[in-house]
């Protein structure tokens, strides 16, 4: 995009946006690592660290759960971009928190992805998103845990534990499609939604695992280069408001 | 808070007299300052460079308060099943692991996993102090591997994007986002539907309270409902899935 804004004001501020975030992004996921295994390490050490029964449990563990280290930051990656994938991988809850808000804040000020004030919007409303977690963990889990913990119904909690999930996509959804209508694109992303879904997943179980990142990488690529997308006029489109 | 340093003992099966000492609370804490002075560098960051990406300082100020807004459903889900499992691993390890960096469904089962290839089941009569010690560090550790490839792989998967945007790819590159987004969550959707009766009905709950939301806020110009639209499409798919479990239909 960088080609055709003429503004050099413009392109030193976006660097510097770049260099910072990039910059203390890392810096504070390398100190979130170091801080979140020191408690797990002294405990291990106070109670008798046991190298081999670590070292066989975090085997088992990556034989489950190691491919996602690889595919999930892949797969959000083309939606995150650069600066807000340190903020999500710190905060958590990607796909039913972080998202949806960023969704929401672009629905809110009009502002579409793939474009710098798409992209600003997103990592504002991360911000704020991180906000009102680092809170509400502090008072209702850290604070109250303990107590709410008694007073909670069964019947609640494990609505939530299996609803959770489909209670957040269907809104997220919806304000996603309603706030920036692209048809072409949705159709491609229901089809390949479908195919994998119903038609692979079932097929080759091994495909859960691997289902967003697919289903990401294929949209994309149809999107991109399926015949019939007008897909220039759309980009201008997006870079007219990039300069507005 | 305070746990004297006798309860120490790696045979007993009493987790929460280890799972509470104050310097897991210490560094569980720390998690949470880091993370929240990344937002401040994020939040100023991305204000200073808004008016030149056409975004003023009004709307930064509004982006952040839709976000706030819009995670508060999501948090509160998020903050009762953190709650719900503060027995199995103390309110630090809860708070650092299932609250922020990690999810329910990746500690529990890594917790199962780390306790059975020690010959013990996770809150079973076999699982000791011990058997936590080591169930929580590996566990940490195969969470911390998320970060560790994400720090390695976005400075390449930038330095390709660049290369693919400069000259004549740049306009296409455009719709790259967007596409992803909804592939992302085109296939969310579908697999909520493929999950069941139950998880398609209240995905259909939540998409209509949404859209019903939506068209309100358009028509007679309730702006605050495009952020308040995800936390009541939620609560309605909750309450929709409390029913439906109720009348035993799911």
């Amino acid at each position: 995009m960088s080609q055709t804004i003429a503004d050099r004001s413009a392109a030193d501020s976006w660097a510097e946006f770049d260099r910072t975030t990039s910059r203390w992004g890392r810096i504070t996921m390398l100190a979130t690592i170091v801080v979140m295994l020191a408690g797990p390490v002294i405990l291990a050490f106070q109670v008798g660290f046991e190298p081999l029964a670590t070292l066989g449990s975090f085997l088992a563990i990556a034989s489950v759960f190691g491919i996602l280290w690889f595919v999930e930051p892949l797969s959000y990656f083309p939606i995150l971009g650069p600066a807000s994938m340190y903020q999500a991988f710190m905060i958590g809850n990607i796909s039913n928190k972080l998202l949806p808000s960023a969704i929401v804040a672009q629905s809110t000020i009009d502002a579409k992805p793939g474009t710098r004030r798409g992209q600003l919007t997103a990592v504002l409303a991360i911000c704020g998103a991180a906000t009102t977690h680092l809170l509400g963990l502090l008072v209702l889990v850290g604070i109250f845990g303990t107590l709410l913990l008694r007073v909670i119904p069964d019947e609640v909690t494990s609505t939530v534990q299996v609803y959770v999930l489909p209670a957040v996509m269907g809104g997220a959804i919806v304000q996603m499609v309603f706030s920036n209508l692209q048809l072409r694109v949705l159709i491609i992303a229901v089809a390949v939604g479908a195919v994998v879904v119903f038609v692979l997943t079932p097929l080759f179980p091994v495909i859960g695992y691997f289902a967003i990142v697919l289903a990401v990488v294929s949209t994309v690529l149809l999107a991109l280069f399926l015949p019939g997308g007008n897909k220039h006029q759309h980009a201008e489109e997006l870079e007219a408001e990039d300069l507005s | 808070m305070f746990t004297p340093h006798t309860a120490v003992d790696p045979s007993s099966t009493d987790i929460l007299a280890i799972a509470n000492q104050p310097y897991l609370w210490v560094t569980a804490v720390g998690v949470f300052v880091v993370i929240g002075l990344q937002s401040i560098i994020y939040f100023r960051a991305a204000r200073k460079a808004g008016p030149e990406a056409g975004l003023t300082r009004q709307e930064s100020i509004k982006a952040y308060r839709a976000g706030m807004v819009a995670s508060i459903g999501p948090s509160l889900a998020v903050c009762l099943i953190a709650i719900t499992l503060i027995s199995v691993f103390g309110t630090p390890a809860v708070l650092v692991r299932i609250g922020l960096i990690g999810s329910a469904a990746y500690e529990v089962g890594a917790a199962g996993i780390a306790a059975n290839t020690q010959d013990a089941q996770l809150g079973g009569d076999d699982y000791t102090q011990q058997i936590f010690a080591t169930s929580l560090l590996a566990m940490s550790l195969a969470g911390a591997m998320w970060m560790v490839v994400t720090l390695i792989a976005t400075p390449l998967l930038k330095r390709g994007t660049e290369r693919l945007s400069a000259g004549k790819g740049a306009t296409a590159m455009a719709i790259v986002p967007g596409a992803a987004l909804l592939g992302a969550f085109g296939t969310f959707g579908l697999q909520q539907i493929a999950a069941g009766m139950g998880p398609a009905l209240v995905t259909a709950a939540s998409a209509l309270v949404m859209a019903i939301c939506l068209f309100i806020a358009k028509s007679f110009n309730q702006h605050w409902l495009r952020e308040w639209g995800l936390g009541i499409s939620l609560l309605c798919g909750l309450v929709t899935g409390l029913l439906l479990t109720q009348a035993g239909i799911a």
